[in-house]
């Protein structure tokens, strides 16, 4: 006989139990291990997902600002560009003013230097024609250059107008103390006698003449009375000298700034 | 020389007596869960499995798919059945080319115990999920096809104890008259086209069962589908 029942169930009691121990050590845990894989599989692919999301809103974001930073930028450079040019204009016109004081300062330094080089000019000038005057009168008149301007300013006087004449009566009747006569050297006794007396000839009255040095007068002798003045001396052509040369070198300023502006 | 492990005494104490067919299947069973129990006790829940892990998954994920496929259902309540049936009997076969080891697959008597217990799943499944009314597809169309149901139910019973013991009981016994005939190489290739044989008799077998199986819960269902469909006809009708 091939089949043996109590075989038959006993081999159906083995199969249940293995069929129960399976199901508890293998099946069971198995499907339950894959069962949480999975879990986890789909947990990280959803945080995954998460990420992938953030990184695109962060993405998104980022292009936003980078699109709103290049729009601001252009806003920015022309901002920029308007104060760099407002400064820049306040730069050159600050230099331009700083260069004009300048200038102005220059002028003024030159100015003043031409002035005292005429001032230095105009003494030297002078000195040197009264030494010159004076040598010459010398040796060519053989007299003194100073009796010579005494002799000239006492034919001055003598050969007064009929105006200079009734001034002259005028201001000693008012004032007989008043008739000064300046000199830059000491005039000698027999001098002053000859100009007294011519004076008094021609005010036709006694006259009080007082005699004083002054050295401004260069070389020369001067007579004053109210306002009014008779004189000889090399101050007054070397004025006159003075004022031409002066004329020449401003004329020569002008012609060169002139010139200058052309430049420019 | 045995045809069947149960004329096979290992151990015999007074009347009761141990036979070959117990004995081997005892073996498998320990095997089979002392090997699970080596294998479940760590298992990795990342993506990094071992080399056993991963061959049990492959394996328990390859029923599942087969038992869906079949069924068109949730494999985890027919999972231990089917499962155990492929495994018990694919181990029991594959043992086959351990010297001095004789499959209990090879005895009418584990066949039987085998399609017994499918006899008594397919009307089990079938009444878990709908209750006594499941019987009532004996008598399918009529009263008079009860008995023709009844005998188909055990003659595809019968066929499926007698298909895998004949397969394995004729493949040792192949093995062992060749054996005798050609001891030389020949015997070799046989015991590897033994081995073949013996896994597509497993899958066979609990492919089957499972057949069986679904066919018992479809046609509940599929009367479940018509009871809905009559129930629209008459609420449209009226």
């Amino acid at each position: 006989m091939l089949i043996d029942w109590f075989t038959v169930i006993a081999q159906i009691i083995n199969f249940l139990v293995l069929v129960y121990l399976l199901k508890r050590f293998l099946y069971g845990p198995i499907i339950r291990a894959m069962d949480e894989r999975e879990k986890k599989i789909a947990l990280s692919l959803e945080r995954a997902r998460k990420k992938k999301d953030e990184a695109d809103l962060e993405a998104k974001d980022y292009r936003r600002k980078n699109r709103e930073f290049d729009e601001h930028r252009e806003e920015m450079f022309s901002q920029i560009k308007e104060e760099v040019e407002v400064r820049r204009t306040n730069l050159i016109n600050k230099a331009r003013d700083q260069v004009d004081a300048d200038r102005t300062k220059w002028y003024e330094a030159i100015q003043r230097e031409k002035e005292a080089f005429l001032q230095d000019l105009r003494h030297r000038a002078g000195k040197h024609t009264c030494v010159i005057s004076r040598q010459v009168l010398k040796e060519m008149a053989n007299v003194d250059l100073e009796n010579q301007i005494l002799h000239v300013f006492i034919e001055k006087l003598r050969s007064l107008n009929d105006d200079e004449l009734k001034t002259l009566k005028e201001s000693i009747r008012q004032s007989p103390q008043k008739i000064s006569v300046r000199s830059a050297f000491v005039v000698p006794e027999k001098m002053t006698g000859e100009i007294i007396e011519v004076l008094q000839n021609q005010a036709a009255s006694h006259v009080d003449v007082r005699f004083e040095i002054s050295p401004d007068l260069i070389c020369g002798i001067e007579l004053k009375f109210s306002g009014h003045r008779i004189s000889w001396n090399v101050a007054d052509y070397l004025e006159t000298l003075e004022e031409s040369l002066l004329a020449a070198l401003e004329n020569k300023a002008e012609k060169n700034t002139e010139k200058e502006d052309g430049r420019g | 020389m045995h045809i069947t492990p149960d004329t096979l005494i290992i151990f015999q104490w007074g009347s009761v007596s141990l036979n070959g067919t117990i004995f081997f299947t005892w073996c498998i069973m320990v095997l089979m869960v002392v090997g699970s129990w080596l294998i479940t006790r760590k298992l990795s829940t990342e993506t990094h499995l071992s080399k056993w892990q991963n061959l049990i998954e492959v394996l328990v994920t390859g029923i599942r798919d087969e038992i869906r496929d079949i069924s068109s259902q949730d494999p985890g309540r027919y999972l231990s059945f089917v499962g155990t049936l492929f495994l018990f009997i694919a181990v029991s076969n594959l043992l086959g080319i351990v010297p001095g080891y004789v499959p209990p697959t090879g005895s009418f008597s584990t066949t039987a115990a085998l399609a017994i217990c499918v006899f008594v799943a397919i009307p089990f499944y079938g009444i878990s999920q709908k209750g006594l009314s499941y019987l009532k597809q004996y008598i399918e169309p009529s009263m008079f096809m009860l008995p023709f149901n009844i005998i188909g139910e055990i003659s595809r019973t019968f066929a499926l104890a007698v298909r895998l013991f004949g397969n394995i009981m004729s493949g040792t016994i192949i093995a062992a008259i060749l054996l005798s005939i050609a001891p030389l190489i020949f015997p070799v290739l046989m015991q590897i086209l033994g081995l073949l044989i013996g896994l597509i008799q497993a899958y066979i077998f609990a492919i089957l069962a499972m057949v069986y199986i679904a066919a018992a819960t479809r046609v509940q269902r599929m009367k479940k589908e018509t009871g809905r469909q009559n129930e629209k006809g008459e609420l449209s009708d009226g």
